[in-house]
C-alpha cells in the first residue's frame, strides 16, 4: 500500500507539489495524470525516495520513505520515463546486480521468466548500447519487477515500445495489479490510463483536482458519458481554455 | 559552406562565453573564476628569486645543454602518442560529432569532405586555446619567443588532430572492410610498424651499453645520440621535426624548422582527405551512406568480457558495487591493462639483478619511486570508477534499498583495489631497484632488511592513503555535486579551473588533517617499542597508522552517507 499524506515539494520559491494526499491500496492501479509541469514526476520521485519531501510523508507498505528508507525501498519499484541503465553492464548483469541489491537470492529461473514476459529472450548478453530505446525500457522494467515489489510506479511506461510491446506492457501492469501490488501509472496517454487503471488521480499545479473511478470523475466534472480526455480538459482548464 | 561552418563555430563560442559570464552571478562560479584568475596571475607574474615573467638566462642556458636529448625524448613521446592512437580505441573520438551536429548537419546536403573540414575548423579553437595555456606555463622571455611557442604548439596540435582524424578513419576502414581496408591503409600502417620496430631494435641493441653507464646524465646523452642517428634517427625524424618547432630557442631555428612541419601538416591533410576518396570513387552513393554512418556519434565500442568474479546471489551490497565498478573498468579500460605491467616488473627485476651501480638503474629506481608517488597521490583523481562516475545514475541509486554509507563504501572499493594493486607493483619495483647495495655482507643485510622493511611499510600505508583520498574525492562529489565532474565529460574554463583548484586545496587539507591522528598514534607506538627494545620499528607503526586512517575513512562514510541522503538529484547539472 502507498500512503501519501500532505506531501509538498518545493524548489526554491516554486511549489511543485502542494499538500497532496492519497492512498493506493493493494490491487489498485491508479493513473496519475496532469498537464506538463503539474508535479507528476516530482510526486513519483518523492514516493520512491529520489527526492526528499519538503513537507508531509510517504509510506510504502507501512515504512516511511525518509525515516525507514531501506525497508520502504525494498518494497517499491520505480520505472522512470527514461531508462537509466549502466552502459557497461549486460542485460543479465543488470538483473544479477538488482537481485543482489534487493536480496532476491537465486534469480536464474525468475530472470528467464521475466525476460520471456518482456520479449528480451536472447538479449541476456547484450549491452544497452546495442538495444533500442524500447528494449532498454523493458530491461529497466525487468529489473523493477525482479523483487516482486508491493508498490509499482510507472512513469510513461509505453514510451518507445512497439505495438506488441505496448500490449505486453499493459498486460504486465494489469497482472501486477491483479496479483495485489499497489500500482501508479503516470502517463499522458489518456486512453491507456482509461483502459488499465481502476482509479484516476488528476493533479494540476501540484494540487489534486480530481480523484476516483471514471464514474466518480464524470460526476465530479459534471460530464456524464464523457471520456477521460474530455474530463481531463474540463478539470484542468483555466479561464475556459486547457492549461499548457 | 565554409562561411556557414565558421558562423556556427563563432556563434557557439560567443554563446558559450555569454553563458559563462551570466553564470558568474552564482557565487560558486565567481569564487572559481577569482581563484582561477589569481592562479594565472601568480603563474605569469610571480616567480621565486624576484625576476618576473620569463625564464632566466641561466635557466635557458642550463636547458640548452640538454636540448639534444630533450628533443630526442620529446620525439619519442610524440611517437608513442601517435602509435597509441593506432591501437587505442578511444582515439576515434577525433571524428565524433555531437548529437546536435548530427541532427542538423548530417541530413543537410553536405559532402563528407565538408563535414571533415567543419570538424577541423572546430578543433582549431581548442588547439589555439591549448597552445595559449601551454605558452603561459612555459613563460617564454620575449614576445617574439612567445609568438613562436604559441604558433609552434598550435601547429603541433593541428598535425596531431589531423593525424588522429586519419587514424580514426583508418581504424574504421580496417574494422569495416577487413583486408580491403588494410589494402587502402597499408602505407601508414607499414610506416608506423616499421618505425616502431626500428626504435625497439635500437633500444635493445644499445640496452647493455646504456645499462653500463655510470650516471643518469650519461644515459640521457647516450639515449639522445642513439635516437637521433642511424635508422632510429630516420624513424623518429617526423616527430623530431615537429617537436623542434615549439622547442626552438631562436627565431632562426623556428624558421628553419617550419617548412618540415608545414610539409607534415600538408601530408596529414592529404592523407585524411584521400583516406575516403578511394571509397567515393568505388561507389559515391554507398560511400556517402558509409561515411555518414561512420561519422555519426556512436557509443564507445565495448567488448563484453567475462566479469572479474562471479557475483554470489547473497552477500554485502559493497561487494555487488565493487563487482559492478570492476566491470566498468574492465569494459572500458580492460583489466588486461594490469597484465601489461607484468613485463614492466619483470624488466625491473631483470635490470635489478643483472646490473648494479649503473646510471640506468638509478633512473629506473627514480621512475619506480615516482610511480608510487603518482599512483598514491594522483591516482584517486584519475581512476574514477566510483560514485563520481555514478553521479549520473544518482536517481537510480537513490531508489536502491541500501544504506547510503554502504553505497559509498562499495563505490570506492573498485578504484581502491586497482590503485592499491598498481601501487604495490611499483613499491616492489622500488624495493628491487632503489639504492646501491654495499659490497660487504653485513652492509648488504642491513640495506636489504631496511629496504624490505620500508617496502612492507609502504605496502601497508599505500592503500590507506588511497582509500582516504577516494573517500575525500567522493565526499566532495556528495557535498558539492554541482562542482563534481559527472561521468566522462569535463567542463572547461578559468572558473571551472578555479573550482578545481579550490577542490584540490580542500582535498590536500583534508588529507593532511586525516593523516595527523595516524602519525601521532604510529609515533607513540614506535616510541614505546623503541623504549622497550632499543630498536626503531617501521612496520608496526605503519600498520597502526594504516589502520587508523582506514577507521577514519569508515567513519567518514557514515557521515557522508547522511549527506548523500540529503543530496538533491536536481543539484547535479550536466557539464557543457
Amino acid at each position: 500500500m502507498i500512503t501519501v499524506t500532505h506531501l509538498s515539494k518545493v524548489y526554491g520559491s516554486f511549489k511543485a507539489v502542494d499538500d497532496l494526499s492519497f492512498i493506493v491500496g493493494p490491487g489498485e492501479v491508479v493513473g496519475l495524470i496532469g498537464p506538463n509541469g503539474a508535479g507528476k514526476t516530482s510526486t513519483l520521485r518523492c514516493l520512491v525516495g529520489i527526492q526528499a519531501p519538503s513537507a508531509g510523508s510517504v509510506t510504502i507498505d507501512g515504512h516511511d520513505i525518509v525515516t525507514d528508507s531501506v525497508a520502504a525501498k525494498q518494497q517499491v519499484a520505480f520505472m522512470a520515463d527514461e531508462p537509466n541503465l549502466f552502459e557497461y553492464l549486460t542485460v543479465m548483469e543488470h538483473l544479477r546486480l538488482t537481485a543482489r541489491i534487493y536480496r532476491v537470492g537465486d534469480i536464474e529461473d525468475k530472470a528467464r521468466t521475466l525476460l520471456q514476459e518482456l520479449q528480451l529472450t536472447g538479449k541476456e548478453k547484450s549491452l544497452p548500447s546495442v538495444l533500442s530505446r524500447g528494449m532498454k525500457q523493458k530491461v529497466a522494467i525487468a529489473c523493477g519487477l525482479l523483487h516482486d515489489p508491493k508498490a509499482l510506479l510507472f512513469d510513461e511506461p509505453l514510451t518507445g515500445l512497439d505495438p506488441l510491446g505496448i500490449r505486453h506492457m499493459k498486460e504486465t501492469i494489469v497482472r501486477r495489479g491483479l496479483a495485489g501490488a499497489a500500482v501508479i501509472v503516470s502517463s499522458h496517454l489518456l486512453h491507456l490510463v482509461e483502459e488499465i487503471c481502476t482509479r484516476i488521480l488528476i493533479i494540476d499545479r501540484g494540487v489534486k483536482v480530481a480523484d476516483g473511478t471514471m464514474a466518480d470523475l464524470e460526476a465530479h466534472a459534471e460530464a456524464a458519458g464523457s471520456n477521460l480526455e474530455q474530463i481531463f480538459l474540463k478539470v484542468t482548464s483555466r479561464d475556459g481554455s486547457p492549461s499548457a | 559552406m565554409t562561411r556557414a561552418f565558421v558562423y556556427l563555430t563563432v556563434c557557439g563560442l560567443v554563446n558559450r562565453m555569454r553563458v559563462r559570464v551570466r553564470r558568474l552571478r552564482e557565487p560558486r562560479y565567481l569564487a572559481g573564476l577569482t581563484v582561477g584568475v589569481l592562479y594565472f596571475y601568480f603563474v605569469l607574474f610571480s616567480r621565486p628569486g624576484g625576476s618576473r615573467g620569463h625564464v632566466s638566462a641561466a635557466g635557458i642556458k642550463a636547458l640548452a645543454g640538454f636540448a639534444g636529448p630533450l628533443i630526442a625524448l620529446a620525439s619519442v613521446v610524440l611517437f608513442v602518442v601517435v602509435a597509441i592512437a593506432w591501437v587505442w580505441p578511444s582515439s576515434s573520438k577525433a571524428i565524433a560529432f555531437t548529437r546536435a551536429e548530427v541532427q542538423f548537419l548530417f541530413p543537410a546536403p553536405l559532402t563528407r569532405h565538408q563535414l571533415l573540414h567543419y570538424k577541423l575548423i572546430r578543433s582549431q579553437t581548442a588547439s589555439l586555446l591549448g597552445s595559449l595555456i601551454l605558452t603561459v606555463f612555459v613563460r617564454p622571455g620575449t614576445f617574439i619567443s612567445a609568438w613562436t611557442v604559441i604558433t609552434g604548439i598550435w601547429l603541433v596540435f593541428g598535425i596531431l588532430n589531423l593525424h588522429f582524424t586519419g587514424v580514426a578513419l583508418a581504424r574504421e576502414s580496417l574494422t569495416e572492410h577487413g583486408v580491403s581496408g588494410l589494402r587502402r591503409q597499408w602505407l601508414p600502417i607499414t610506416v608506423i610498424v616499421a618505425a616502431a620496430g626500428v626504435i625497439a631494435m635500437t633500444l635493445i641493441r644499445d640496452g647493455p651499453r646504456l645499462s653500463s653507464l655510470a650516471t643518469g646524465r650519461q644515459v640521457l646523452g647516450e639515449l639522445g645520440r642513439a635516437l637521433t642517428t642511424g635508422a632510429a634517427g630516420w624513424a623518429l625524424w617526423p616527430t623530431r621535426a615537429i617537436v623542434r618547432l615549439p622547442l626552438a630557442t631562436s627565431t632562426v631555428e623556428y624558421w628553419r624548422a617550419l617548412p618540415a612541419v608545414l610539409g607534415l601538416l600538408a601530408l596529414n591533410y592529404i592523407w585524411v582527405m584521400r583516406s575516403d576518396a578511394a571509397f567515393e570513387e568505388a561507389s559515391a552513393e554507398q560511400s556517402e551512406k558509409v561515411v555518414r554512418g561512420r561519422l555519426a556519434p556512436r557509443p564507445a565500442r565495448v567488448t563484453v568480457v567475462s566479469t572479474p568474479f562471479s557475483l554470489a546471489p547473497r552477500g554485502g551490497v559493497e561487494t555487488a558495487i565493487l563487482w559492478k565498478n570492476l566491470i566498468l573498468l574492465g569494459r572500458y579500460a580492460s583489466l588486461r591493462t594490469l597484465w601489461r605491467l607484468v613485463p614492466l616488473v619483470i624488466f625491473f627485476a631483470a635490470v635489478a639483478s643483472g646490473s648494479r651501480r649503473t646510471g640506468l638503474i638509478s633512473i629506473l629506481s627514480l621512475m619506480a619511486l615516482g610511480g608510487v608517488g603518482l599512483i598514491v597521490l594522483l591516482g584517486p583523481q584519475i581512476v574514477r570508477n566510483d560514485l563520481r562516475q555514478d553521479l549520473g545514475h544518482l536517481a537510480l541509486l537513490k531508489t536502491w534499498p541500501v544504506r547510503s554509507a554502504a553505497l559509498i563504501r562499495g563505490e570506492v572499493l573498485a578504484p581502491a583495489a586497482v590503485l592499491t594493486g598498481l601501487a604495490w607493483v611499483f613499491v616492489i619495483a622500488s624495493v628491487l631497484l632503489v639504492t646501491r647495495v654495499p659490497s660487504n655482507a653485513a652492509g648488504l643485510a642491513t640495506v636489504v632488511l631496511n629496504r624490505v622493511s620500508y617496502g612492507i611499510a609502504a605496502l601497508l600505508i599505500a592503500p590507506a592513503i588511497v582509500v582516504v583520498q577516494l573517500i575525500i574525492q567522493n565526499g566532495l562529489a556528495v557535498l558539492f555535486p554541482a562542482w563534481a565532474v559527472i561521468g566522462a565529460t569535463r567542463s572547461r574554463g578559468v572558473d571551472v579551473m578555479g573550482q578545481r583548484l579550490l577542490m584540490q586545496a580542500g582535498i590536500w587539507l583534508t588529507l593532511l588533517v586525516s593523516i595527523v591522528p595516524a602519525v601521532l598514534m604510529a609515533g607513540v607506538l614506535g616510541f614505546v617499542i623503541y623504549l622497550a627494545t632499543g630498536v626503531l620499528p617501521i612496520i608496526a607503526p605503519a600498520a597502526l597508522g594504516s589502520a587508523v586512517m582506514l577507521a577514519e575513512a569508515f567513519l567518514a562514510t557514515e557521515a557522508l552517507g547522511r549527506a548523500l541522503d540529503r543530496t538533491d538529484v536536481g543539484s547535479l547539472e550536466p557539464t557543457d
